[in-house]
């Protein structure tokens, strides 16, 4: 397992998966900065804490990269925001990223934890 | 990436946005409206730094990738600082000795004079002068009447200009109240209109300035620098020049030097026609003025052609004009003379400098040229061995995804580090070598490095850039990914094309050096010999300067060096004083034919009946410590009212007066006017120069002879020679306020000018040729100790089988003697080529000097067995089992 933060439940980002983490939030529709925020720590049950001003930069990079594009839209409660969704890059990226990142979780677990039945340790 | 795609505002509107929302959601949670725009702001941070970022990282991301390039280059470079310190001393060096002799080089050869149209310009040149004409330079010098004649034809040339030294060394000037010396030169009124040189300041001669013979001057921008410190209210100014009083109406433009040969000219006069003020400072000749002298070719004439003349077309229209205008004043020439011929050369470049420098300086950058070869090679060695032992982080690197175009870059940054650092440091080593070069080699003029020597600096690092940069991405790539996990020290590192190409450039190495070993050998051996040559006088504790006295007639200038002797024996510490018209050392000569016992000599096979004349004082031959082998040496007592005296030489008594006692010969000069008695011979020594072989020689005695000019003062003193010159200043100046001590400097040093450029030679030949033994010594050292580690494995292995120590120091010193022989059979060839080349610069010593490439050969090879000794015993203490369990 990762380090935890010492009272806190929350888990600050490994670099470099905050990319896929967007990326597969994205891919359930277009959504905007804070939506994804939200989703992630929600999804993750708040364990992980998305620091938001990584957040803007990551989405930022992911754009320069043609990754995910954007436009600004209209949010349901009727409030102007950014909306990001995926491009076809972005879709195969996604693919990628979660299979390197599935063998690698695994070849961890195996070393961690080699008794235990693959207690698939999902991010 | 430097353009952004989004503006600030936009990306502030979207911040602005998802804390909106964020209050929105956290309402929907059932917190209070201040609560919820509260937690929003805090959950998000701080709205600055992230705007910050997003600005940064859009404008600076570029900027951003080369910072972090440079930041692991400078880490991964501190990590090995014996490397990085090498690899940038080398680079340094031999940027820097490159820079340094193309900077001289440059000034000297390269560089146009700073004169409008520097092609259309002519050096007027004849091919001798007429019989019975007095002149200063063979070929160079004209007389006054033929400049008045030529400069009347003006279909040829769209100016004609003369010039002249009013010295031939300094001049006695005077701005203030204190004296000084400075070079000048008297001028035709078209000298900086005819030539195109521009006065950032005031205005320069008119042909009404030079009919009138105006008391003006021009100064040059160095004086006015140096003199004036750039003052604009120079300008009015009186410049004493010899006591006349001229005004200062211009400053020449930054650069221009004037055109004296190998001289920075300070000032500019127009011709002038008064005593004080005769060509090249000398005193009357027969009452005459240069201009109005037509036996007296002393002046210098440029010219530039009229357009659309060529110099076949301008030689054609004047040749008869010349010929005539040779003869003005001279009567018919003499039986068998034949007519004069007039010439062209070109004067783009600096007078010269070609002539004295030229050689030297091409051989120099020839070496220099080596010298940078065997520094790169090293430094790519260097490399390709840091890389090829990082074969295995580069392997790492390219399986987690680094693209190659992303190591090359990494790579070059890394040899734009090294190449940077080298650079600077080339530059502030070639700026100290070339002032020191100048100062060695006497160069007057400015040899600061200007854009020429920067781009050519530049192209040398950029190529070396490119070079380091390169070399190592080949072994970089070649190992892919999978070769880090297959990689170890005992399979992985047995490249034999690559070590091949290491052994051909560490030979080559040794070839080069060898060359400049050589090289420097022959020119250390002529330096020593110039050094040890005796002068044929004691020549340690004389001190000589110049004095150049305001004399309205012969008995005032008699009186005023009869005054000056005294006063200077008397001081404390002076041993004895003379005087001397040309001086010792200074590389010129008064040279004629000259009569002996009422006819001229014969001279058997048509042989030269050349002798060498000067005016010497009293106790010439004593102060100078030059023995007299029969007779005496000139006294107080000889005196205009006391029968003429001189003194000859041993080769004059042998040649002229041969198998007779020489004392009581009368001989004089070749018209017949002046003959005196010899009284004393005296032994054979230099006269104008070290490398001289004696010449006849005859001295008139200076207070008898009808003539009196500028001297030099000679004096034998106790202690340090110069010591002596504030006291000696303090006299000259009792007698008269105006003079200063011109050129003053111990008669040691005056020899050794005439061997400046020898010496400067010599110097950096030695300099050079240290360097390469150093750069060969590292990087054969570094080749060696490379293989060595690279060897580890197998040298354990070879151990582990039995192998003695002694075997394997053996196998090492081996690989380098046998690369040293190669080198040194290569070399030798190639040595002697060089040796034939510098043939004309050797003194003593001959090309092929055994003993020279002895100590060559023997010198390249201690530097091997030096180099190889390191890594020889390192390999000599490989502990088998450890190098076997390595990896």
């Amino acid at each position: 397992m990762p380090t935890q933060e010492n009272n806190d439940e929350r888990i600050a980002l490994l670099q470099g998966t905050l990319d896929i983490l967007i990326l597969k939030t994205l891919i359930l529709g277009p959504c905007h900065g804070q939506g994804v925020a939200r989703s992630i720590q929600r999804q993750s049950e708040e364990v992980l804490f998305v620091d938001h001003g990584s957040l803007y930069l990551a989405l930022q990079r992911l754009e320069d990269k043609k990754l995910i594009q954007a436009k600004w839209g209209t949010s349901e409660n009727n409030r102007k925001a950014r909306f990001y969704s995926l491009t076809a890059k972005g879709r195969a990226e996604l693919l990628e990223k979660t299979s390197q990142w599935k063998r690698l979780t695994r070849a961890m677990d195996l070393i961690l934890d080699p008794a235990a039945d693959l207690q698939g340790e999902e991010a | 990436m430097f353009k952004r795609k989004r503006s600030a505002e936009d990306f502030a509107e979207e911040i602005k946005a998802h804390l909106e929302l964020e209050a929105d959601d956290l309402r929907g949670e059932g917190l209070s409206e201040e609560e919820s725009q509260r937690r929003a702001r805090v959950e998000f941070g701080s709205q600055v730094a992230a705007q910050e970022s997003f600005h940064r990282r859009g404008r600076w991301q570029a900027l951003d990738n080369l910072a972090r390039d440079l930041r692991f280059s400078l880490r991964s470079l501190l990590k090995s600082p014996g490397f990085a310190f090498t690899a940038i001393l080398t680079v340094a060096l031999g940027v820097g000795a490159n820079t340094a002799v193309f900077s001289v080089m440059n000034a000297v050869l390269l560089k146009s004079l700073p004169v409008a149209d520097p092609q259309t310009l002519v050096y007027l040149r004849t091919s001798d002068q007429p019989r019975g004409t007095g002149t200063v330079d063979t070929n160079e010098t004209m007389s006054y009447p033929v400049y008045d004649t030529l400069r009347k034809q003006t279909s040829a040339f769209s100016s004609l200009i003369a010039y002249v030294p009013l010295s031939g060394s300094k001049v006695a000037v005077r701005v203030g109240s204190q004296p000084e010396e400075a070079e000048g030169d008297m001028v035709s009124g078209a000298f900086f209109s005819g030539l195109g040189v521009n006065l950032p300041l005031g205005r320069g001669f008119t042909a009404e300035d030079e009919a009138n013979h105006a008391p003006l001057s021009v100064i040059s921008y160095n004086y006015w620098t140096r003199r004036f410190a750039r003052s604009p209210g120079v300008l009015g100014q009186t410049l004493f020049v010899n006591g006349v009083p001229t005004t200062i109406i211009g400053v020449s433009a930054q650069g221009f030097e004037g055109l004296e040969p190998g001289g920075s000219t300070d000032f500019w006069i127009p011709l002038q026609n008064r005593r004080e003020l005769n060509a090249w400072g000398n005193p009357l000749d027969d009452g005459k003025l240069y201009i109005e002298n037509p036996k007296w070719w002393c002046l210098r004439l440029i010219a530039r052609l009229a357009p659309g003349v060529s110099k076949t077309q301008a030689i054609a229209q004047l040749q008869a004009v010349f010929r005539s205008a040779s003869r003005i004043g001279l009567g018919s020439p003499m039986q068998g003379e034949k007519p004069l011929t007039l010439s062209f050369t070109d004067a783009k470049n600096f007078p010269g400098y070609d002539q004295m420098y030229g050689n030297p300086l091409r051989i120099l950058m020839a070496m220099v040229g080596l010298v940078l070869l065997i520094a790169l090679a090293n430094v790519a060695m260097l490399l390709a061995a840091r890389n090829a032992a990082r074969q295995r982080e580069f392997s790492v690197r390219q399986a987690l995804g680094a693209g190659r175009g992303e190591l090359f870059r990494q790579l070059l940054t890394e040899s734009l580090i090294l190449v940077t650092a080298g650079g600077a440091l080339a530059w502030a080593f070639a700026m100290m070598a070339a002032r020191l070069l100048a100062n060695w080699a006497q160069i007057e003029s400015s040899l600061a490095p200007d854009r020429t020597v920067l781009l050519f600096t530049m192209g040398v690092l950029v190529v070396a850039a490119v070079l380091f940069g390169l070399a190592p991405m080949r072994v970089a790539l070649a190992g892919r990914a999978e070769l880090a996990i297959r990689t170890s020290a005992a399979t992985s590192n047995t490249n034999a094309g690559k070590s091949r190409t290491g052994k051909i450039i560490v030979a080559l190495q040794m070839a080069m050096c060898v060359v400049l070993l050589v090289g420097a050998g022959l020119l250390i051996r002529t330096l020593r010999n110039l050094e040890n040559t005796p002068l044929g006088m004691r020549v340690d504790g004389l001190v000589v300067f110049g004095v150049n006295p305001d004399i309205p007639s012969l008995a005032a200038g008699r009186t005023f060096y009869r005054d000056l002797i005294s006063k200077l024996r008397i001081l404390p510490g002076v041993e004895s004083v003379t005087v001397m018209e040309e001086r010792l050392g200074s590389g010129w000569s008064d040279n004629s034919a000259m009569m002996v016992d009422g006819r001229l000599p014969d001279v058997p096979n048509g042989g030269d009946r050349t002798v060498r004349s000067n005016v010497a004082g009293p106790d010439f031959f004593t102060t100078l410590g030059i023995p007299v082998l029969e007779g005496r040496d000139f006294a107080d007592s000889d005196t205009v009212n006391s029968p003429p005296v001189g003194i000859i030489n041993e080769e004059f008594a042998k040649r002229f007066l041969a198998g007779q006692n020489p004392l009581g010969h009368h001989i004089g000069t070749d018209d017949g006017r002046y003959t005196m008695t010899v009284i004393g011979v005296v032994k054979d020594h230099k006269y104008r120069s070290i490398d001289e072989t004696p010449i006849p020689m005859a001295w008139y005695m200076s207070a008898q002879i009808p003539m009196v000019g500028p001297m030099s003062v000679e004096m034998r003193v106790k202690g340090a020679p110069l010591a002596i010159l504030p006291t000696a200043q303090k006299v000259v100046q009792q007698l008269d306020p105006n003079l200063p001590l011109i050129k003053p400097m111990t008669q040691r040093d005056q020899f050794n000018t005439t061997i400046s450029s020898q010496l400067m030679f010599a110097r950096l030949a030695e300099f050079f040729g240290l360097l390469a033994v150093v750069l060969v010594a590292t990087g054969l050292y570094g080749t060696l100790s490379y293989r060595v580690n690279r060897r580890t494995a197998e040298i354990g292995v070879r151990m582990a089988m039995g192998a003695g120590r002694g075997q394997v120091v053996w196998m090492i010193l081996r690989d380098s003697l046998t690369l040293t022989a190669i080198g040194i059979v290569a070399g030798i060839p190639l040595a002697m080529f060089v040796g034939r080349a510098l043939m004309s610069s050797l003194y003593g010593v001959k090309p092929l000097d055994s003993v020279t490439y002895m100590l060559a050969v023997v010198g390249v090879t201690l530097v091997a067995l030096l180099a190889s000794a390191v890594p020889a015993s390192r390999a000599a203490s490989v502990d088998p089992l450890r190098a076997l369990r390595t990896d």
